[in-house]
């Protein structure tokens, strides 16, 4: 494996999860917790024939960022797509109890000074979603996953990281929007239902899977940007996240929650207001949608480099529209 | 359907030489690559290997891999756990070299 140094300047798309991991935080730092050794694999996957793995497909571990402890989990898009099953799903479950046991442990013991210590959660995704070999323990794992990200609201920053090479889709988009906050590359993509399911069921007319720029311009990163269903669009590079980290980790809390994007009246009315913008619009492509919201270079955005699209690039005010 | 295990015995002739660290672990079990954990444990100098794949019929092949990664890289009081997803005996004794060279802290 590479040495930590090396990893900062790595591609954050191509590398696997226990160096996205290790690469996160400080250098030296990342514990790994329910490792290889302790050989957690899937029960399931045996009795169907199909290969099994020793982290179940997810790196889950604890590590610091200056002074914070912060808990990171990392999805292997290459086991089976990085889908959830009910090892890996209890692995991530368990990880955001520690913080949240941490975050109690650290409150009481500093009283009055706690803020500059809590710990956070820092979610690597790299999935398609429930992994359909465990189909109700997979699903179970979501639900999950999402009660546990709401009981760290107001104590412990969750954070989502969307950039390997499977993207973030299926059940596993929802889990990723209900964070505090979305930390993206160009090269990430979030949805709900993948490309190659939307074709399959609605037809090549519907969306082309092989239409590699439609795919990005509709669930990629600069679109997500634009929309504000990410709050930071960083270079591809394991470095480039870890520094967006670290500057999040300086905000205070309410400033963290303000780029949620659920979990509000207000924010409820504001996605509506989209939803009723979708059908006065009728966009016919994303590009509509930027150009509604001020980026009349919509036709060049996707072609743009990181720097001069983060310059030009307009994205949609708050509260809709 | 299950998947497949073997288990394998080996004794490197002459030397031998264990991994420094308690254990270690390298590999994605991708489509047609694998994954390798070693483990230092006192055998008398042996290696056991076990493997879990969902292929069947080639323990014959598996079997010849393994011992010639263990007589050509002198190794001795190792335990060899292997998941497998279809891969070729090439990528097999490729991987088992690099998870060798990393157990020792070499960077490849």
């Amino acid at each position: 494996m590479m040495s930590w140094k090396e990893l900062q300047n790595t591609s954050f798309y191509e590398s696997p999860a226990r160096e996205r991991a290790i690469g996160l935080v400080d250098e030296g730092t990342f514990k790994e917790l329910i490792a290889p050794i302790d050989k957690f694999t899937s029960p399931h996957l045996p009795v169907l024939g199909e290969a099994v793995c020793f982290d179940d497909g997810v790196v889950t571990g604890v590590g610091k960022i200056g002074t914070r402890p912060v808990f990171v989990i990392s999805q292997e898009g290459r086991f089976i797509g990085g889908a959830v099953g009910e090892v890996g799903g209890a692995k991530i479950s368990g990880l955001f109890q520690v913080a949240l046991q941490l975050y109690d442990k650290i409150v009481d013991k500093y009283p009055n000074d706690y803020e500059s210590r809590i710990p956070a959660v820092v979610f690597s995704f790299e999935t398609g979603g429930v992994r359909l070999h465990e189909s109700n323990a997979g699903l179970l794992a979501h639900a999950e996953i999402m009660e546990w990200i709401q009981k760290c609201r107001n104590k412990v920053p969750v954070i989502s990281l969307v950039g390997s090479k499977v993207g973030c889709f299926g059940g596993m988009g929802f889990v990723c929007v209900a964070t505090d906050l979305v930390i993206m590359s160009e090269l990430g993509r979030i949805g709900l239902t993948g490309p190659e399911v939307i074709e399959e069921v609605m037809g090549k007319k519907e969306f082309d899977s092989t239409d590699r720029a439609l795919i990005y311009r509709t669930t990629g990163g600069k679109h997500k940007y634009i929309m504000r269903d990410c709050a930071f669009l960083v270079d591809d590079s394991i470095e480039a996240f870890r520094n967006q980290i670290e500057e999040v980790l300086k905000m205070p809390y309410s400033e963290i929650a303000s780029y949620r994007s659920i979990g509000s009246l207000e924010l409820v009315e504001e996605q509506l207001s989209l939803v009723g913008l979708s059908t006065e619009l009728h966009p016919k492509d994303s590009k509509d949608v930027w150009r509604y919201f001020g980026n009349e270079n919509a036709d060049q955005i996707q072609d743009l480099y990181y720097e001069d699209f983060m310059n030009s690039v307009k994205i949609r005010p708050r509260g809709g529209r | 359907m299950a998947l497949q295990e073997m288990n394998f015995t080996f004794q490197a002739k002459g030397d031998y030489e264990s991994i420094p660290e308690e254990w270690s672990h390298t590999g994605v079990v991708g489509s047609g690559d694998l994954e390798i954990l070693l483990r230092h444990e006192d055998l008398g100098g042996k290696v056991e290997a076990k493997i879990v794949t969902p292929v069947k019929g080639f323990d014959d092949i598996w079997e010849k891999v393994l011992s010639k990664f263990v007589e050509s890289n002198k190794v001795g009081n190792v335990v060899i756990e292997i998941n497998d997803n279809n891969s070729t005996p090439f990528i097999v004794s490729m991987r088992l070299k690099q998870a060798l060279a990393e157990a020792k802290g070499g960077i490849l």
